[in-house]
């Protein structure tokens, strides 16, 4: 190699070195970016698909007949031609997206409009009111353990098969296979007959506690009295017991192996690009859509608003607007009445500690730190009230058994208070309190400001340090599932899964997420649940177990998001009129068969002129 | 030349081979794993058996043996992400998406930038110059997805003139295509610019450009065969490690305009875990880089007749 070609390769070698350098800083910077979308995506995929829009009550009114099949349901007077009856969203297309069954995969849904091919036992009204899907009726029985669940004997799958009992125990059996590993089998953990032990495999799925007891009737047994297993089912979409067998639970990943018995059927899926769904001719259930077809196409949630603006998308996730994009929509009459802001999951932001060890072992150290949050300020200053309300305690307002104003007092922002408790706990001005690290699950920025501002007043106040860490997701979640949990302080939120109080508080019970257990609380909760007598005194039971948690301080309550979503006004519907708290939105979760949302919307006259790039 | 080739050959194999066993460590020592759990800790059965679904109940030293000794023979697994698909559909699905731009956006880049370094050098220290320099600046330093949201404010929501994304493949338009290729070819462009333009300013004071001045040649002759073929010779440096990070793609232009090619995977499958994607990706990575630094070794000895191969 002569001296002039070593001169060469050595400086190239340079240009490599520093090009890839720039290129790994590339992807660390990628991974920085992108996580917080990916995350967002997770957390509203696993309690939601609330991708889209809204409903009307004229669906209940086009009750299932045999004579229902091939008409078209008529639309509303003030609707637009039927070739404006497309509906367009985005899904997240930097999350995980495999299937749109939900006893397939909870958290692989992509965000994506999902669960629309069958028909779940229940549904939720815009007043949260769980009301028939493909049942038409449920009661329990006299052992007070095992609820029937009459099913609509008109339904039937696209192959012409009719629906039956068991396709829904095939697909709970499914949820149960330890082979599946199905990633949401916590969620009948406990409460469903020889469930766990199922997931164990200790004994055979066809032993779990959901039984065809004729072809159109469904038992469910339950451990203990569950008064909420009409609430729970909601996610009982039923995925086709033959073609599981045939073709594996992805059979609806793929248009040619995909049946439906719902509201619409896969029309075209190509991956990481879109999904398109056409309102099912053979449709017999009681969620008939005006919407014929459904563009689902896949884009950064951080592009969401650009694309609205161009009006190629209907409908924005409040919780893809960022700050900015959020000033705007604020400083812009044009578009304000497109903000509905609502109460979506009830989630919950919250701290937590690691309660089992110094110093969060100490009642009044967390309690301490109860005191020293002015959720107002951070309200006002940093998530806008838009954007949330300051909770003291638990439940949100709305939610079943919330006792927001009963509780307010205990976390209350007292700053003496807190100074004086953590005097009391060994730490006067916070010396030899070990220097802190708040964890966080790869938080948007907004909710990253309100940390520090957080660690910034327990420094102020409290005389200690504390540093932010926000971290990516899986990292996060190992971490504080961990046995023992990693994580000494952190700050996470919660979301309903249904509406009933023992979801929401369950989250507390010992051996669950957090290191805290209170067996006077476990207990509490576990009675309340199972209580089967008047359910006024059940939600009492509900609010003194909350009581309970506020004081003890395992966690510290910080605010109550609210979302405010966007959607064009030519979206109508009687589901998105006002409900009984005056909230009008396509309420949660909103364009999935889980609510009514799908039989009720539809696109009014207004869209024919709204400039709208309908997709090919 | 045919030895020098062999030997390079079995090093850019030994490259693979270490790439792989870094990446499989890496991505093993990362906390967290395929599964989820969001909302609450899995049941330890139901944990156990989604282990056991993905192997990762195996020693470590084995799933990579299982893993290498398929993917020698062509299997790369299943992607956690895509599991309808095989990893190498998933690649011969989305890449050709991400080499069209990325070829498209190459071909843009050398065109513009080396007519503005050209023009810039010729008309040194003029107004035009200082344009092209500022412009350049500008094409360095801005990252592209700030770039993108730009174009994308300008052109798709105020003067509503092209889509605000999808792909002309893809079920999109044509049009699709404009503003994303714009955008990463901005960054090369600006660098082929500012190279272009130094070195032809280097060359056209070499004694050999007064000698073909002498001469008589015609200003034509001496600035495009003459400066330009001499002083292209350093783009190769330029250009060449331009290619393997322009067709793998990038995830902010592909996720911004959405376009379904191969970028977003380099990130998202180090995100959601997907050990059989990230493996593939890093090799694929790997494979370009190694095979684009021996094309370019060899391209130099076909343009520079001084360089020799031994």
């Amino acid at each position: 190699m002569s001296e002039e070609t070593k001169k060469r390769f050595s400086r190239r070698k340079f240009v490599a070195l520093t090009g890839g350098a720039v290129a790994a800083s590339a992807i660390l910077a990628a991974c920085g970016d992108n996580t917080p979308t990916a995350s967002t995506a997770a957390t509203t995929a696993a309690t939601s698909a609330t991708t889209a829009a809204g409903s009307a009550t004229s669906a209940a009114a086009s009750a299932p007949t045999v004579a229902a099949v091939a008409t078209a349901k008529a639309l509303p007077a003030d609707a637009a031609g039927p070739e404006q009856q497309v509906y367009v969203t985005h899904y997240d297309s930097t999350s995980d997206f495999t299937t749109i069954d939900f006893y397939e995969s909870v958290y692989k849904r992509g965000g994506a409009i999902s669960d629309i091919l069958s028909d779940p036992l229940v549904r939720l009204d815009k007043n949260f009111k769980t009301v028939p899907g493909a049942a038409t009726k449920w009661e329990l029985d006299s052992t007070g353990l095992t609820w029937n669940f009459h099913l609509d004997p008109n339904l039937v799958w696209t192959d012409g098969t009719p629906v039956t009992a068991d396709d829904y125990v095939a697909t709970f059996q499914y949820g149960a296979d330890p082979k599946h590993a199905w990633d949401f089998t916590w969620f009948f953990g406990g409460v469903v007959k020889n469930w766990d032990e199922a997931v164990a495999g200790k004994v055979p799925t066809d032993q779990i506690g959901f039984k065809a007891t004729d072809p159109h009737t469904l038992a469910v047994t339950t451990v203990s009295p569950a008064p909420y297993i009409p609430a729970m089912l909601l996610y009982s979409n039923p995925m086709q017991k033959k073609a599981l067998a045939a073709n594996g639970g992805l059979y609806n990943s793929n248009v040619a192996t995909s049946v439906s018995s719902g509201p619409y059927i896969l029309k075209e899926w190509s991956k990481g690009n879109r999904v398109v769904y056409e309102a099912n001719p053979k449709y017999m259930g009681n969620n008939k859509p005006f919407i014929q077809k459904v563009y689902c196409i896949g884009a950064a949630p951080s592009t969401d608003f650009a694309s609205y603006q161009a009006n190629e998308i209907d409908y924005v996730l409040g919780s893809n607007l960022s700050p900015a994009d959020n000033t705007l929509i604020g400083q812009d009459p044009s578009i304000k009445n497109q903000v509905h802001p609502q109460p979506n999951d009830f989630r919950t932001d919250y701290l937590f500690f690691d309660t089992k060890n110094p110093p969060f072992d100490n009642i009044k150290v967390r309690q301490a730190f109860s005191h020293i949050v002015d959720r107002d300020s951070i309200i006002k200053q940093i998530i806008t009230p838009s954007q949330g309300i300051p909770a003291y305690s638990f439940l949100m307002p709305g939610f079943p058994a919330s006792n927001s104003q009963g509780l307010k007092d205990i976390q209350n922002y007292d700053v003496a208070k807190a100074k004086s408790l953590l005097a009391e706990a060994g730490f006067p001005d916070g010396k030899g309190f070990p220097a802190l690290t708040l964890w966080l699950r790869n938080e948007a920025p907004v909710r990253v400001a309100l940390a520090q501002a957080i660690a910034a007043s327990i420094k102020q106040n409290l005389g200690i340090n504390v540093e932010v860490a926000n971290k990516e997701n899986k990292t996060f979640t190992d971490a504080m599932n961990a046995k023992p949990t990693q994580i000494k302080f952190g700050m996470v939120s919660y979301g309903m899964d249904f509406l009933d109080p023992y979801n929401m508080l369950s989250v507390w019970l010992g051996g669950g997420r957090h290191n805290w257990n209170n067996s006077t609380f476990n207990d509490m909760v576990k009675k309340a649940a199972s209580f089967t007598g008047d359910p006024a005194e059940r939600i009492k039971m509900f609010q003194d177990a909350e009581k309970l948690l506020v004081t003890e301080a395992p966690g510290v309550f910080i605010y109550h998001r609210y979302q405010s979503d966007l959607y064009k006004t030519y979206l109508k519907g009687s589901e998105l009129e006002p409900d009984q708290n005056g909230v009008a939105a396509i309420h949660w979760p909103g364009f999935i068969n889980y609510d009514k949302v799908i039989g009720s919307l539809y696109m009014s006259k207004d869209a024919a002129s709204a400039g709208r790039k309908l997709p090919k | 030349m045919v030895r020098y080739l062999i030997g390079r050959v079995i090093g850019l194999i030994i490259v693979l081979f270490i790439v792989s066993i870094i990446a499989f460590l890496m991505m093993h020592s990362v906390p967290g794993g395929p599964f989820d759990e969001e909302k609450n800790p899995l049941p330890p059965a139901a944990k156990a058996n989604i282990l056991k679904k993905y192997g990762l109940d195996k020693p470590l030293y084995e799933q990579y043996y299982l893993y290498m000794s398929n993917a020698i023979h062509g299997d790369f697994g299943t992607s956690f992400q895509s599991p309808t698909e095989t990893v190498t559909d998933l690649i011969a699905r989305t890449w050709p998406v991400s080499i069209q731009l990325g070829l498209m956006a190459i071909v843009l880049a050398f065109v513009t930038g080396l007519t503005a370094g050209i023009v810039a050098a010729i008309k040194q220290n003029t107004w035009i110059d200082y344009v092209v320099t500022f412009i350049s600046t500008l094409g360095i330093t801005v990252p592209n997805f700030v770039i993108a949201l730009w174009l994308l404010l300008i052109f798709s929501i105020q003067l509503n003139w092209v889509p605000t994304g999808g792909w002309p493949t893809e079920g999109g338009e044509w049009t699709t295509a404009i503003l994303p290729v714009i955008t990463l070819a901005l960054g090369p462009s600006a660098l082929v610019a500012r190279y272009t333009r130094s070195s032809m300013v280097e060359v056209i004071r070499s004694e050999y450009i007064r000698t073909a001045r002498a001469k008589g040649l015609g200003e034509r002759v001496v600035i495009m065969r003459h400066t330009l073929k001499n002083a292209l010779i350093p783009m190769i440096t330029i250009l060449a490690p331009q290619v393997p990070n322009l067709i793998t793609g990038t995830i902010f232009v592909e996720v911004i305009f959405r376009i379904p090619g191969l970028g977003k995977f380099f990130v998202s499958s180090i995100y959601l875990r997907d050990y059989p994607m990230i493996m593939a990706t890093m090799l694929l990575v790997a494979l370009l880089w190694s095979v684009t630094f021996l094309l370019s070794d060899i391209l130099y000895t076909v343009v520079d007749p001084r360089v020799r191969l031994s």
